[in-house]
């Protein structure tokens, strides 16, 4: 049979990559699309990861480059699945939508004169809004590909970046492209969604500027860091008394999302120490229900946050308050007491949950691509099969399937690729 | 020879510049001989920093580049990569470790942990002044791969395996495949029997001729490397010889046996661990019995071998066993009529959708009450009763005690003991006594032993999905280099110069690797290297009186240049 690539990876995340990598190690040639300017999912946003703290870029990066790099893996950003249809000789038919850059991506040489020429500033998302960035923009320092792309929603038109730019690569002609593809196979790789706590008005984020998100403060102590320091929004001051909301958005049916997300312990404690280790004299004080640290190395590494000073309150917290001083106090069901107390806090920090980023149903054209109860991609044989979804052919790695860390991801991928590479030995 | 050389010094985000003074350290090796080009960069190894450097390389015409940075575990393929694109040998290439053995060892101490860096990067100058280009060999590699352990994990790695195109042998201790999981009733989440996963599996492998299965057999011997391993197996009364180009271990793991005394284990009869409590909710029909005893009413004492103090070995959390508790404790509401029962956690860890799970026990009216390490539940027997007291956390400290007519002891994993295998294959143990894998996230089915990968249990406790995740990912990974058919083998190999050979047989004892052989040399007799078998550890190069042995890519030219840029200052 033949058809333009063997398997069509959708989303480039730590998942996508690793799938990708292993069928391209084995000779498959692989076509991978990411909807976002880079590669590398959230993973390539984080600080540090647990519990080993190695910097997430440092572990990250070689994936990432090699993806771009592979021989046998083609790469698209900016590109999403529109229809996939399958057809009767088990052959995928693939329509994917290439969304302009408005930049010509060979010769951008990522140099940033036409960052500085913008003159339109807006909230930069890959800062989780913390800080600005201009309507042409390279995504973030370690980006790949690291070129610029214009946000021709909030582009004024001025043309002053084309004038800038030394190699002339801007390009306000693009078009949305449609690109056709047959693959024998696809694994879907499109992870997770971030919980959004404005869904829970009563912590106040969006109202209160010194309630941030974890994701936020992971901005903040990454080395690409934003500030390079931490700060509170409100004043720029540097906080001195952190409190973090484990299960902002899971646990919780009141917000539709009963279970439970598996990473947000372990990312808050592992936030407690590297703030323990940025600001020496800060107080953080962690609010939880149960602490789920699970994994190799997870206890002790939840033991160390202990032994290092980071004070864990058992109590599920009501709801937050601010003062005039934008200070914010914490009324909380004290378990230890079994009293309801409050706390003043000047930084809170929501430890926000996963979500199941289900969208990608909706382009399988002819076949369902079941979800279970938590809208995650549906695993008909588990236990024994977890690759498989319910379109033969079609298959499923990472946080597509369930909330997970970034090893159980990375092994979860790897039997995606094994499953995958059977699959197509067998239909050869 | 006046050489080129482009030194980088990493940042790491902040994890070197932070305690590391960059600008201090540029300025120290700026005149040192060779450097032609020398830069700083935020992220040695982001893309755009890896173009620039072959971009250099290119330009400048390098003959070496040097890059302070990490551990050489982490981005020596990185960086011997970016050399090679830039049309350099992998082998010009010189990683210093600033981070690991500078800034994050001496991070109470800048300035040292600066003067230290300074003297590592020109010891690295020094040694890719004298380095030279090294061509690996490449040698045909068998697409076999040996799976030890057939239980739900080794079965599915080697069906894995055989559908990827590799022949496989997989080998069982014991008479029966299945492990752990043939013993098993249902299963969460799906419901599945123990014994129905396993005969799915065990009918998909009889399916596969590229599967070769044998119990009651043990691996015995192994010789070679990556790609060519020779060995024997013990199957039964036989030995039998095989060829093989890689192993996946997937030994499994051994239930927490409790002491005498722990919780009036084995002092109280009606004192059970989980696995035993399985066993019986099976073998029960109409009504629970146990000894005699109706059983209404259950405490289950949770994290028993698992995240112990100081007094204890364990301390990690074995992951599986809340789950597996409550799911037991629902199994047993479910088959059985009033039942009660009461779970004495250290905190319930149902992560992700096993949350569920938790949910569903919770509205069926089990209670839970919560106690901390230092306050554990007391059990007493008064008569014929037997009382569980504790404090519960759960209702700010109130000592609440209880009768139970059973106790259940829910047991985590312990790393099997496997010493044998372990001396064979030298596998890597960590700090819980599981065995190790490079990387947790880079690379975590790969121990430093090449061609020995890891998968399951036998690594840390997971459930059987992520038994299932991890023996899958051990298969795509073996099965990935040996698809190939060839294996390039890392020329860090020692070398003979039989002209100041001496045959003093110092070399031979220094190896470990049985890679020194004789040979005749102008009519005597020589060492030689045997080049399959040779590891480049370097142990056999200090012991040589005559300097006849030298290691390909530390040469003695290369060493002592580094002992004197160090000893410099």
């Amino acid at each position: 049979m033949n058809t333009d690539y063997d398997v069509l990876v959708i989303g480039a995340g730590i998942a996508g990559e690793e799938s990708a990598l292993k069928l391209a190690d084995m000779g498959f040639r692989v076509l991978v699309i990411e909807k976002e300017p880079s590669i590398g999912g959230k993973m390539i946003l984080l600080s540090k990861v647990f519990p080993t703290l190695d910097c997430a870029a440092c572990i990250t990066t070689p994936k990432v480059s090699e993806t771009a790099r592979h021989p046998n893996i083609t790469l698209l950003t900016l590109t999403e699945a529109e229809s996939i249809v399958k057809e009767n000789n088990e052959l995928f038919s693939v329509s994917l939508k290439k969304h302009p850059r408005y930049v010509n991506e060979q010769d951008c040489t990522g140099c940033q004169e036409c960052e500085r020429a913008c003159p339109a500033i807006v909230e930069d998302q890959f800062q989780f809004n913390l800080v600005a960035r201009k309507a042409v923009y390279i995504p973030f320092s370690i980006a790949n590909p690291r070129i610029a792309l214009i946000d021709i929603e909030n582009c004024m038109l001025c043309g002053l970046c084309e004038q800038k730019c030394p190699s002339g690569c801007i390009d306000f002609t693009q078009k949305e492209e449609i690109i056709k593809v047959k693959v024998k196979a696809v694994i879907v790789a499109t992870g997770f969604k971030l919980f959004d706590p404005t869904l829970i008005p009563r912590y106040g984020y969006g109202r209160f500027k010194n309630v941030i998100t974890s994701m936020q403060m992971e901005r903040e102590l990454a080395p690409t860091r934003p500030f390079n320091n931490v700060l509170r929004p409100s004043d720029g001051k540097t906080p001195g008394n952190i409190a973090y909301i484990f299960c902002t958005g899971s646990r919780d049916q009141t917000c539709g999302n009963a279970i439970c997300s598996q990473v947000c312990c372990m990312y808050s404690t592992k936030q407690a120490q590297l703030l323990m280790g940025a600001l020496p004299m800060a107080d953080i004080t962690l609010y939880y229900i149960n602490i789920r640290a699970f994994g190799k190395g997870f206890d002790e590494f939840y033991m160390q946050a202990k032994d290092m000073g980071a004070n864990y309150v058992k109590g599920k917290v009501a709801s937050v308050t601010e003062k005039e001083n934008g200070n914010l106090v914490l009324r909380y069901e004290d378990i230890a007491t079994g009293k309801v107390s409050e706390q003043e806090h000047d930084l809170v920090v929501l430890s926000v949950g996963l979500l199941a980023n289900p969208a990608i149903v909706d382009v399988f054209k002819n076949e369902t691509l079941e979800t279970d109860t938590s809208h995650y991609i549906h695993q008909p044989d588990l236990l024994q099969n977890p690759a498989l979804t319910s379109i033969k052919g079609v298959f499923v790695a990472g946080t597509a399937t369930a909330p997970m860390d970034i090893p159980d991801t990375i092994l979860s991928a790897g039997a995606a690729a094994a499953e995958t590479s059977g699959y197509l030995k067998l239909q050869s | 020879m006046k050489k080129k050389i482009g030194v980088y010094i990493c940042h790491c985000g902040g994890n070197i510049s932070d305690y590391v003074d960059i600008q201090k350290v540029k300025d120290a090796v700026k005149d040192e001989a060779n450097v032609y080009l020398l830069k700083n960069t935020m992220f040695a190894c982001s893309d755009s920093s890896q173009k620039e450097m072959v971009e250099d390389i290119q330009t400048g015409q390098l003959d070496a580049i040097v890059v302070a940075s990490c551990s050489p575990k982490l981005h020596v393929p990185t960086f011997r990569a970016v050399a090679e694109r830039g049309g350099l040998n992998p082998y010009n290439y010189v990683q210093v470790n600033i981070r690991e053995q500078s800034s994050w060892a001496h991070s109470d101490n800048k300035m040292g942990a600066t003067e230290k860096a300074i003297l590592l990067v020109k010891a690295g100058i020094a040694r890719a002044s004298e380095s030279e280009a090294l061509i690996p060999m490449k040698i045909p590699a068998t697409n076999a791969v040996a799976v030890i352990g057939a239980g739900v994990g080794g079965m599915r790695s080697a069906i894995a395996l055989a559908d990827m195109g590799s022949e496989v042998y997989l080998i069982e201790k014991e008479e029966m495949v299945g492990g752990h999981t043939a013993d098993m009733e249902a299963l969460f989440p799906t419901g599945i029997r123990g014994k129905e996963l396993v005969g799915n599996l065990s009918s998909e492998i009889r399916k596969r001729g590229n599967i070769k299965l044998f119990t009651h057999a043990e691996l015995i011997e192994k010789k070679g490397g990556i790609g060519n391993f020779d060995i024997k197996v013990r199957v039964g009364e036989e030995t039998l010889p095989l060829h093989i180009g890689a192993f996946v271990v997937n030994t499994g793991f051994d239930s927490y046996e409790p002491k005498k005394g722990e919780y009036r284990y084995g002092e109280l009869e009606n004192v059970i661990t989980l696995p035993a409590f399985k066993k019986l909710i099976d073998t029960s029909e109409g009504e629970l019995v146990y000894q005699g005893r109706t059983i209404k009413k259950i405490a289950y004492i949770y994290c028993v071998g698992s995240r112990q103090d100081q007094m204890g070995d364990n301390k990690y959390c074995s992951r599986y066993c809340c789950t597996a508790a409550i799911h037991s404790s629902l199994e047993v509401k479910r088959k059985f009529r009033n039942i009660t029962n009461l779970h004495f956690n250290r905190g319930i860890r149902a992560y992700g959708k096993q949350e569920l799970l938790y949910n569903e026990s919770s509205t069926n009216g089990d209670i839970y009450l919560q106690f901390a390490l230092d306050s554990i539940p007391q059990i007493e027997q008064k008569g014929n009763k037997t009382i569980v007291k504790v404090k519960d956390i759960l209702t700010a400290g109130k000592i609440v005690s209880t009768e139970a007519d059973l106790v259940v002891l829910v047991t985590g994993m312990v790393p099997r003991r496997n010493d044998d295998l372990v001396s064979l294959l030298k596998i890597p143990i960590g700090r819980d006594h599981f065995f190790n894998e490079i990387h947790m996230k880079l690379r975590p089915v790969e121990t430093v032993i090449d061609g020995v990968f890891i998968a399951g249990t036998c690594q840390a406790p997971k459930n059987i999905l992520e038994t299932i995740n991890s023996s899958m990912a051990a298969a795509a990974k073996a099965n990935s280099i040996l698809t190939k058919g060839e294996i390039s083998l890392d020329p860090t190999l020692a070398m003979v110069n039989p002209a100041a050979c001496i045959l003093c047989d110092k070399c031979f004892s220094a190896c470990v690797f049985d890679a020194i052989a004789e040979t005749e040399y102008e009519g005597r007799n020589v060492a030689k290297i045997i080049e399959s078998n040779c590891k480049g550890c370097g142990m056999c190069t200090p012991v040589c009186p005559t300097d006849a042995i030298e290691l390909a890519g530390f040469t003695n030219a290369q060493v002592e240049g580094m002992i004197d840029a160090l000893s410099e200052s």
